[in-house]
C-alpha cells in the first residue's frame, strides 16, 4: 500500500505493508538511521519520533496509522545546513549522552516540553525523561541539561516564558 | 626517539583535565552516526539464531525441511554441519590454562544443549522477517536430560552435571590469600558470619549485539563489521575458528552504543554469522533482539563471610567461601569474573590474615558474560556489608570502623593478603570527604527525628577499591596497547589506537592527551580506533584501560613526533632546540617570543623539502609506541601471588535512603560519591562513567533481576520485567574529587569507569538496613525488591519472637 508521510518537512511515498513498524520503515524504507531499535516492547525510548507534534515510540506505531502525518526523526531537529539547535548545543556541553543510542528519545523528549506552556518543574521534567531509559550516563547530566535548555528558553522567550526558575542568559 | 624539550604538568591550564566536549558528539546528536544495524550494504542478508528450548537435552535431529521452502530463505544451517566447516572457538580466557575445566565451546550446539537459549541453528533469509518466519518453522527433536539451574545444588553430588564427561561442575576453585586465619579468629573478640547473596543481572546496553559479516570470494578477504570492545581479539578467535589466516581478516569496530563488557569477544554469533557470509558469498547481517540479550548474565554469587576483630574494631582475621554461578561455559571471559571477587577481598582493609575459597560453578543457564565490574563487585558488597555487620555487633559508627582498618595513605605501596599491590590511595581522606558532604553527624539527628515521628531513614556508607587495567599472561587480557600518532603534510593529526570506545569517551580523552603532548589544537585530531587494518595490534577495551594504556601509549608517540618537529624546526629558524615550545600549532622560542612557525609548515617543509632543509632527519613524521605501566609483577613471589594491576581507584560512597516497612519500598533520598581516579584527563568523562556505573549499582541493589522458571527458560526478558533505574527513582548524586595520582602511568591516572557498582549495591544494602534497624532486620541478599524487603522485615519478626 502507498503510504505518504512527511518526514522532516519533505513529503515522501512509501510502499509498505500498512502493519509495518514505524520503526522499520523510517529505518529501513527511508534509511532515516538515526532513529534506533532498542527493544521493540515501547519501554526503552531509543525509537522516538515526533507524529504530528507529539513524540511517540516508533516501535509502537503502525505505518499505516501514521499515513498523512508530519513526522520529525533526529535528523530533522538540527538546522538545514547542519546546525545544531540549542537542545543539541545544550546537550553536548553537559555531557548528557555517551554512546548516543538514547538520544532519538532524549532530545525529542526536550523538544516537545520546551513548547509546552507555562512553569516547567523538575518533576515535570523527571517525569518527560522517565520514558527513556539511559545505561551510561545515570541521567544526571542529561536532567542538569534539560533543566538548562528549559531556563534558556526561558529567559530567551522574553517576559511571556519565565518562570521562577530562569537565570538571565 | 629524543625526549620532549617540554611537557606541562597536568592542570587546569593544560588541555589535559579541561572538560572538553565529546569529539564527534555532533555526529551523534543529529543521527548521523552508524551503529552495527545502521550499515546496511545492497545485497545483505538477514540470519536469525534457532535456539534451544530445553536447559539440558540430547539433540535426536533438527528437521529444517520447512524452514528451507519458505520464501526469502537463503540457508538453514544446524550444529552438525557448522562442526564439518568451522572449528572450536577459542576462550578469550582459557579456564584451563589457569588449571580449570574446559569444553570445546561451538558456534551451534552439534550433538547437546546445556542451556535454553543455546544457538542450534542458523536461518538467512532476504529479509529479517522471513529468516523469523523460517526459523520459527525449524523442528528441533530432543530428548530432555535432568538439568541444574543452582550453584549449591550443583555441587552436591547427585546433582545432575551440565557436562557429561565431567566428575562434577566446578570449572574452576582456587585459594586465595595468605595468614593464619584461624589463629587470627582465635585471637578475636568477636567473630561473625553471613551468608550473602548477589542475585544474577546483567548489562543491558541499549544496543544489543550485532554483526555483518562480509565474505568476499574473490579475494577470500573476510570483513565483519561488529559493534564490539576487542577487535582484535575477534580477528584471532575468527581466524582459529574458521581456520582463515589472520592477513584474510578485517574487523572493523562500529559506533557501539554502550557496552559494560556484553561486547567483549567469544559469542558463538561472531563465528557464526561469519560462517554463514563464507557460505553464501554474500554480507549477512545479524542484530540480536533484547530478549536475547538479556541472557547475558553479569553476576550471581553466593559469598559466606566470617570476621574477627578486636574489640575497638579492629578486623584480624577474614574467611570467606565464595561459590559463583557461571551457568554454561562460554569463550568470553565471563566465567573469570569471581576471580576478582576473591582477590579484592580484603580491599583496602589492613586485614592480613584471609583464606578465600572460590568455586566457578556450572548450571543449565545462560553463560556468565564479563560486566563492568568484572567480580571486583561482588567483593565490596560483601565485604562492605560484612564490616557494618561488625559494627552493628560492637556497637560501634560504620564511618568509625573503616577509618580504623583502612590501609594508611602512607602505607603505600600496599601489598594485600591476596597479593594485590594497591599502588596509590588516601581512604581516610575519601571518607571524610564524604562525611562531610553528607554532613553526616547533622544526617544522624534528622535520621533520630524522623524515627521520632515513624518514617525510616537509614544511611549507608561503602567503600570501593578498584583494581583496573589488567594483564593476565598467557591470555588476551593485556596490561599494555599501542598506539600511533602520524602527522600528514597539512599538520593534521592521526591518531590510531588499539584501544576502542563503546560510548564511554575514550576517544576524547587520547585527542586531549595527544593535543597537550603534540602542542597542537584537539580540532586537528582525528582518533580511529577499531579497525584492525588501520589501527596497531592492540586489546580494545576493558577494566579501565583505556586512559592508562591507550591515553599512555598516544602520550609516547606524540612526545616523539613533538620531538621531530621541534628538530625540524630548530633547522627552519636557525635555533636550539631546547629553546622551542610547542603550544596550538605554533612552535615557538622561548627566549625570543617573536621567532615562531606553525607545526603545519614544518610538516610540509620536512614531508617536501627534506633534503634541502634536514638531510639528516628521517623524514617521518609517526610513531608507534607502547605503554606498559608500572607495578605489574608476574614473578610469582614466595606464596606464590602474582600482581596483575598497575592501578587502584577507590571512592567511598553514602546512601541515604527512606524504607517503607507496610510496602517494603526503598527509596533514595540522597547519593554522595568521593571519587579518586588519580589525574583526571577530562573530569566530566570521568563523572559520566562514575554516575553511570553508580546507577548500575543501584538498579543491580534495588531491581534488577534475571528470573528463570524451573526449567531453565527466561522470564524476565524485556525492559518490563528486568527493572532499570529511570530518572524519575533517583535523588540527585553528588560526586565529590580526591586526586591522587598513581606513580605507575605517564599522567598519573588510575583506571576509571567500572567503579560504582559494587559501592552502590553496599552502600544501598547498608541503608536498608541501618533504617530497618528497630526491627532488628540483616540483609543478606539483593536486589532489595518491596517483597524482599518485605521478606527481610518477617525473618526479623520471626526471629526476635
Amino acid at each position: 500500500m502507498d503510504v505518504e508521510l512527511t518526514v522532516n518537512g519533505r513529503r515522501r511515498h512509501v510502499d509498505a505493508d500498512p502493519c509495518r513498524l514505524l520503526v522499520r520503515t523510517l529505518r529501513e524504507d527511508l534509511g532515516l538511521t538515526g532513529t534506533n531499535v532498542g527493544c521493540l516492547t515501547g519501554d526503552c525510548g531509543a525509537c522516538t519520533v515526533e507524529i504530528d507534534g507529539q513524540t511517540a515510540k516508533s516501535c509502537s506505531v503502525l505505518t499505516g496509522s501514521a499515513a498523512g502525518s508530519e513526522i520529525t526523526t533526529l535528523e530533522g531537529v538540527a538546522g538545514p545546513d547542519g546546525e545544531l539547535d540549542a537542545v543539541q548545543r545544550i546537550f553536548w556541553e553537559e555531557f548528557a549522552f555517551q554512546c548516543g543510542y538514547c538520544l532519538p528519545g532524549m532530545i525529542l523528549v526536550t523538544e516537545e516540553l520546551l513548547r509546552r506552556e507555562g512553569e516547567i518543574t523538575d518533576a515535570d521534567i523527571t517525569l518527560a525523561l522517565n520514558g527513556n531509559l539511559c545505561r551510561c550516563t545515570g541521567y544526571m547530566p542529561i536532567l542538569r541539561a534539560v533543566r538548562r535548555c528549559v531556563d534558556e528558553a526561558r529567559a530567551g522567550a522574553g517576559s511571556a516564558g519565565v518562570t521562577e526558575h530562569q537565570e538571565p542568559a | 626517539m629524543s625526549a620532549p624539550t617540554t611537557v606541562r604538568p597536568a592542570g587546569p591550564d593544560g588541555i589535559i583535565g579541561r572538560r572538553s566536549r565529546k569529539v564527534g558528539g555532533d555526529e551523534l546528536l543529529t543521527g548521523r552516526v552508524r551503529y552495527l544495524d545502521d550499515h546496511r550494504p545492497t545485497g545483505t542478508l538477514h540470519a536469525v539464531v534457532v535456539r534451544s528450548d530445553q536447559a539440558h537435552a540430547r539433540i535426536d535431529g533438527i528437521d529444517a525441511t520447512a524452514a528451507r521452502a519458505m520464501p526469502g530463505v537463503q540457508l538453514v544451517l544446524d550444529g552438525r554441519q557448522a562442526a564439518e566447516l568451522s572449528g572450536p572457538i577459542p576462550y578469550f580466557i582459557d579456564p584451563a590454562a589457569r588449571g580449570g575445566r574446559r569444553v570445546d565451546i561451538r558456534c551451534l550446539a552439534v550433538d547437546t544443549t546445556v542451556f535454553v537459549g543455546q544457538p542450534v541453528a542458523a536461518v538467512v533469509a532476504t529479509t529479517r522477517a522471513e529468516a523469523e518466519a523460517a526459523a520459527a518453522a525449524v523442528r528441533i527433536r530432543s530428548t530432555p536430560l535432568p538439568h541444574v539451574l543452582d550453584a549449591v545444588e550443583a555441587l552436591r553430588p547427585d546433582a545432575p552435571r551440565v557436562y557429561d564427561e565431567w566428575p562434577d561442575n566446578v570449572v574452576f576453585a582456587k585459594k586465595y590469600g595468605i595468614g593464619d586465619v584461624d589463629a587470627a579468629l582465635a585471637a578475636a573478640d568477636v567473630v561473625v558470619t553471613e551468608e550473602l547473596h548477589i542475585a544474577r543481572t546483567t548489562t543491558a546496553p541499549m544496543e544489543p549485539r550485532g554483526y555483518l559479516a562480509s565474505w568476499d570470494p574473490a579475494d577470500e578477504t573476510l570483513t565483519v563489521h561488529a559493534a564490539c570492545q576487542n577487535p582484535h581479539q575477534m580477528r584471532w578467535m575468527l581466524s582459529a575458528s574458521l581456520g582463515l589466516d589472520e592477513t584474510r581478516i578485517r574487523i572493523v569496530t562500529t559506533t557501539v552504543g554502550g557496552s559494560f563488557g556484553l561486547k567483549m569477544q567469544g559469542h558463538p554469533e561472531e563465528t557464526l554469522i561469519a560462517l554463514l557470509s563464507q557460505q553464501l558469498g554474500r554480507p549477512v547481517k545479524w542484530v540480536e533482539d533484547r530478549r536475547e540479550c538479556f541472557m547475558a548474565g553479569a553476576r550471581e554469587q553466593v559469598h559466606r563471610i566470617t570476621v574477627g576483630a578486636t574489640r575497638d574494631g579492629r578486623i584480624l582475621g577474614l574467611r570467606n567461601a565464595i561459590v559463583a554461578d557461571t551457568g554454561a561455559l562460554s569463550a568470553q571471559p565471563g566465567w573469570a569474573m569471581p576471580n576478582m571477587s576473591a582477590t579484592t577481598l580484603p580491599s583496602g582493609y589492613a586485614v592480613q590474615a584471609c583464606d578465600i575459597q572460590l568455586q566457578v560453578v556450572a548450571t543449565n543457564k545462560p553463560s556468565l558474560n564479563a560486566a563492568r565490574g568484572f567480580g571486583k563487585d561482588a567483593a565490596h558488597f560483601v565485604m562492605e556489608r560484612i564490616v557494618d555487620v561488625l559494627a552493628r555487633r560492637l556497637g560501634m559508627d560504620p564511618a568509625e570502623i573503616r577509618r580504623r582498618n583502612f590501609v594508611g595513605p602512607d602505607e603505600m605501596p600496599y601489598r594485600t593478603s591476596t597479593g594485590l599491590n594497591i599502588d596509590s590511595g588516601d581512604f581516610p581522606g575519601l571518607l571524610d570527604k564524604t562525611l562531610a558532604a553528607l554532613d553526616y553527624d547533622a544526617l544522624r539527628e534528622r535520621q533520630r527525628q524522623a524515627r521520632d515521628q515513624g518514617r525510616h531513614l537509614g544511611i549507608g556508607l561503602a567503600f570501593e577499591l578498584t583494581p583496573e587495567s589488567s594483564d593476565g599472561p598467557g591470555t588476551f587480557v593485556s596490561g599494555f596497547d599501542t598506539t600511533t600518532v602520524r602527522m600528514s603534510v597539512t599538520g593534521s593529526v592521526t591518531v590510531l589506537t588499539g584501544v576502542t570506545t563503546p560510548g564511554g569517551g575514550n576517544d576524547t580523552g587520547i585527542a586531549q592527551i595527544v593535543a597537550q603532548e603534540l602542542g597542537v589544537p584537539i580540532g586537528t585530531i582525528r582518533v580511529i580506533q577499531g579497525d584492525t587494518d588501520q589501527c596497531p595490534n592492540g586489546f580494545g577495551n576493558f577494566s579501565g584501560r583505556s586512559m592508562v594504556v591507550g591515553g599512555g601509549s598516544a602520550a609516547l608517540a606524540a612526545r616523539d613526533v613533538r620531538a621531530k618537529i621541534v628538530a625540524v624546526a630548530a633547522r627552519m629558524l636557525s635555533v636550539d632546540p631546547d629553546d622551542l615550545d610547542v603550544d596550538e600549532g605554533i612552535v615557538t622560542s622561548r627566549t625570543d617570543p617573536a621567532t615562531t612557525v606553525p607545526v603545519a609548515e614544518v610538516a610540509i617543509t620536512l614531508l617536501t623539502r627534506a633534503f634541502a632543509i634536514a638531510k639528516d632527519i628521517e623524514p617521518v613524521l609517526e610513531s608507534t609506541r607502547a605503554f606498559m605501566p608500572g607495578n605489574i609483577d608476574h614473578t610469582p613471589d614466595e606464596h606464590g601471588r602474582i600482581q596483575p594491576y598497575p592501578t587502584y581507584s577507590s571512592c567511598l560512597h553514602g546512601a541515604v535512603v527512606e524504607v517503607d516497612p507496610d510496602t517494603g519500598k526503598v527509596t533514595l533520598v540522597d547519593y554522595v560519591m568521593t571519587h579518586d581516579c588519580g589525574t583526571m584527563i577530562n573530569p566530566s568523562l570521568v563523572e559520566g562513567q562514575a554516575t553511570g556505573a553508580i546507577v548500575m549499582g543501584l538498579g543491580t541493589a534495588l531491581s534488577e533481576q534475571l528470573v528463570f522458571d524451573d526449567d531453565g527458560a527466561l522470564l524476565s526478558d524485556r525492559f518490563k520485567s528486568y527493572l532499570l533505574m529511570r530518572a524519575g527513582d533517583l535523588p540527585e548524586l553528588r560526586m565529590v574529587h580526591q586526586v591522587t595520582p598513581s606513580p605507575f602511568t605517564v599522567h598519573g591516572n588510575k583506571g576509571a569507569g567500572e567503579a560504582g557498582i559494587g559501592g552502590a549495591q553496599a552502600a544501598v544494602a547498608n541503608a536498608v538496613e541501618d533504617a530497618l534497624s528497630p526491627f532488628g532486620v540483616t540483609v543478606r541478599r539483593i536486589p532489595l525488591t518491596p517483597p524482599e524487603v518485605l521478606r527481610v522485615l518477617d525473618e526479623a519478626a520471626v526471629v526476635s519472637s
